[in-house]
């Protein structure tokens, strides 16, 4: 290992550049799973797609961001938007005001209120006034205060149920849909397979402070950059909560979300397993809203985590099955597997680094490592910000801190899974009991 | 018109009156009564004439007072009251539209119309996305407020708007965009219950100094201080101008013109203590401003016109008084029009 981190040191300085080709058969020797585990696995994994992507954006944009079609005028189909909260009185008129807004004539607007104890239905109500300018326009808003808690999942459903689009978009309370963004975000559905569009998710509130913006830098990454990738090669595992289109009628026919989570991952896993492909849309971009505070970014890393496992482990665990629904959802079942390995890998590896060269060698090790996660670090941002214009440039520098934030945000991760793999606290503060009681599923 | 005005005017006063004594008989009010033939579906129980018609005229001349009873909501385009009125689905404008409280089952999340769920021999529902049955509501499933689900196309609506149509032309409008007209029941006044004792309607001799509510002298008053004004004007040379003041809302300002009485305190407070203003006509108001030549009467009646906006209903033209026969044609002008009630 010690020799290992001397010759990639040696590898990055320029002056010795030319001695790499000489060390590097000694280097494979020497440091093998090192070696593999540290560079060529990450670069395969992360860095490599990345790369792809801007080459093929280079030599050929449209397939990567395809133009929107120059098509005959035929009819817009309608497209119905569904949105549940519960309190969500902050952002809800902004919400949909945008979608109303947001240059699609054709579109419906239905809110259903979780039994909100705030003002949320009022505000609602002015907002979809302040737009269709006539109180018996309510064929393009409307909006179902619940007189029960539901959850998420049933709140949906009863959207969905009054929905008659033949597109139906799947929209979060503080979530905006971008003016334009609803035509890109059809485009993929030319393609027959396709059942459902992720738009691209972007942070609204990007500069309230240092979280929000590695936020930012992050939802670059993942949401983004990444998607291009896994979408071109049918290996997209989820369309975000946040933004999501979906045909209306698999929706119908899978009877709405599935209760207890109101999960998209749910919902992206059946249309996975009814072998429809998910598809990305980067100039569909829907704006969200992000955690500002570490309690509530925790507590949001916590719940995907705990939904991830309940639903892979639980309730799909068939997915992991290869082959049983095709080779790509094969595919996302190993990239899964390898998702909740590298944690645990990440820990044990430091731990055999520290074992192997005692306390003195630490320093060394970790900066290696950290010096590595940044160069993988900027080729993905620079990258990103070429294809997708996301970060802003501003938050270039964050990457330096990215790697620790990446790690802090493993603390709630690691958390959420060995409770959830134990049990401990299964039941979710967000699902009401009288619906958490009658789910079979855990 | 039949030939004798006069006689005309003394039926039409001893009718006024039987039905002032009417109403003093039967506990001194009168309410509308519903009927569908009437009008605006409401009637008043009275032998003869045009009865609504009296009990406004009476009302305005202070012999009732009008009460609010109900309001009449009537088709614009005919301005019939037989309207049919319904919820309609806001797609395609249907009213085959059932109320029901969704089902929601728990187990499964499933949000769907009863009709959906197929009844079950124990009293129970299967759901049809996880097939299960359910029996306990409360604990298995659940009913989702009140929705209006469309039979023609499905839609499920929570609110759906409300729209009437017409039984007599046929004429589909939203609920909020139909007229209304008020029904009101009336009072006597004491001023009624004097007439009734004293078995004539007042004449204008019994009129007290000013006009009813408006804070304006009656003709007989105005002229009196009109000819008082000429005689100071002759004798001692002081000049005075007159503002005459029309009371002609508009086709615009028919809606909020309001009462008279409102413009006319509006336009009293322009004037100065010493102006007098008085009714000379129904619809005709004279101002008397002394002192004042023919600039300062067009400069009053200028900022008199900022004052009110351009949506006041009142005409305002200034004459200034020299010589007898001025007043005389300002008087003779008036002579045609606004006759009297
Ligand atoms: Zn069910
Ligand atoms: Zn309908
Ligand atoms: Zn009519």
């Amino acid at each position: 290992m010690n020799g290992f981190l001397h010759y990639f040191l040696s590898a990055l300085d320029p002056m010795s550049n030319l001695g790499f080709s000489r060390a590097f058969p000694k280097l494979m020797t020497s440091a093998l799973p090192s070696w593999w585990f540290e560079v060529v696995l990450p670069v395969a994994l992360v860095v490599l797609p990345a790369v792809i992507v801007w080459l093929a954006y280079v030599v050929k944009p449209a397939l990567v961001r395809p133009p929107p079609l120059a098509r005959p005028r035929q009819a817009e189909p309608l497209v119905s938007v569904v949105t549940a909260g519960r309190n969500e009185s902050a952002t809800i008129g902004q919400c949909i005001r945008g979608a109303l807004l947001c240059g699609y004539s054709n579109l419906e607007f239905i809110f259903v209120d979780d039994n909100s104890t705030d003002d949320s239905v009022a505000i609602a109500r002015r907002a979809a006034l302040s737009v269709t300018r006539s109180r018996h326009d309510t064929e393009r808003v409307r909006i179902f205060p619940s007189p029960r808690r539901n959850g998420k999942a049933s709140s949906l459903n009863i959207g969905i149920r009054m929905a008659r689009g033949e597109f139906i978009v799947i929209h979060d309370a503080d979530s905006i849909i971008q003016y334009g963004a609803v035509q890109h975000w059809l485009l993929p559905f030319t393609d027959p397979r396709v059942g459902g569009v992720a738009a691209n998710i972007r942070v609204d509130n990007s500069t309230v402070n240092l979280l929000t913006r590695l936020q930012e830098v992050e939802y670059a990454m993942k949401f983004t950059l990444a998607k291009f990738f896994q979408s071109k090669i049918s290996v997209m595992d989820i369309i975000s909560g946040m933004g999501g289109i979906f045909r209306g009628e698999i929706i119908r026919r899978l009877g709405g979300f599935d209760t207890g989570l109101g999960d998209d991952r749910d919902l992206s896993t059946m249309l996975l397993k009814q072998r429809f492909k998910l598809a990305f849309s980067n100039d569909a971009v829907v704006w969200t809203t992000v955690p500002e505070t570490r309690y509530h970014l925790w507590r949001q890393r916590m719940r995907w985590r705990r939904n991830i496992i309940k639903i892979r482990i639980s309730k799909h665990r068939d997915m992991f099955l290869l082959g049983r629904y095709g080779f790509a959802n094969a595919v996302i079942a190993m990239q899964l597997a390898v998702r909740l390995l590298i944690p645990v890998t990440l820990l044990i590896g430091l731990f055999w680094a520290f074992y192997q060269h005692g306390l003195e060698g630490a320093p060394e090790v970790v900066l290696t490592f950290y010096w590595i996660l940044v160069m993988f670090l900027l080729v993905r941002i620079l990258v990103a910000r070429d294809v997708a214009s996301t970060p802003k440039l501003v938050n270039f520098p964050l990457i330096f801190l990215y790697p620790f934030y990446v790690l802090w945000l493993e603390m709630p991760n690691i958390y959420a899974e060995w409770s959830e793999l134990f049990r401990i606290g299964a039941k979710h503060h967000y699902v009401p009991d009288h619906i958490w009681e009658e789910i079979p599923w855990w | 018109m039949t030939a004798n005005p006069h006689l005309d005017a003394t039926v039409v006063e001893t009718r006024r009156l039987d039905l002032l004594r009417r109403i003093a008989d039967s506990g001194g009010a009168i309410s509308p009564v519903a009927e569908p033939q009437a009008k605006h579906g409401y009637q008043y129980v009275a032998p003869a004439g045009d009865v609504a018609n009296d009990l406004a005229v009476l009302a305005r001349q202070n012999y009732l007072e009008a009460r609010f009873f109900d309001k009449v909501s009537l088709c614009p385009k005919c301005d019939g009251c037989h309207l049919n009125v319904r919820e309609i689905c806001p797609s395609c404008r249907s009213a085959h539209l059932a109320s029901e409280g969704l089902f929601h089952h728990f187990r499964c999340g499933y949000v769907g119309i009863p009709p959906e769920f197929t009844p079950e021999a124990d009293g129970g529902y299967r759901c049809p996305k996880c097939n299960h049955t359910m029996h306990h509501l409360g604990t298995e499933y659940d009913r989702l407020g009140k929705a209006f689900v469309c039979r023609g196309c499905g839609l499920v609506s929570e609110t759906p708007p409300v729209e009437a149509i017409c039984l007599s032309c046929g004429a589909r409008t939203p609920a909020e965009n139909l007229v209304s007209t008020v029904a009101f029941s009336y009072l006597i006044t004491s001023r009624g219950a004097e007439a009734v004792r004293r078995g004539r309607l007042f004449g204008d001799d019994d009129e007290p100094v000013r006009v009813a509510d408006a804070a304006v002298y009656r003709r007989t008053v105005i002229l009196e201080f009109l000819l008082h004004q000429m005689k100071r004007l002759l004798q001692l040379n002081e000049p005075f101008s007159v503002m005459l003041v029309r009371w002609a809302p508009g086709e615009t300002a028919a809606h909020d013109g309001g009462e008279p009485a409102k413009w006319l305190t509006r336009l009293k407070g322009c004037l100065r203590d010493v102006d007098l203003i008085g009714q000379l006509a129904d619809v005709l108001y004279v101002a008397v401003l002394p002192h004042a030549r023919s600039r300062d009467a067009e400069t009053l009646r200028r900022r008199i016109e900022t004052e009110l906006g351009p949506r006041s209903p009142l005409s305002l033209s200034v004459v200034e008084i020299k010589e007898r026969k001025d007043l005389a044609g300002v008087l003779a002008g008036l002579a045609g029009r606004g006759e009297p009630e």
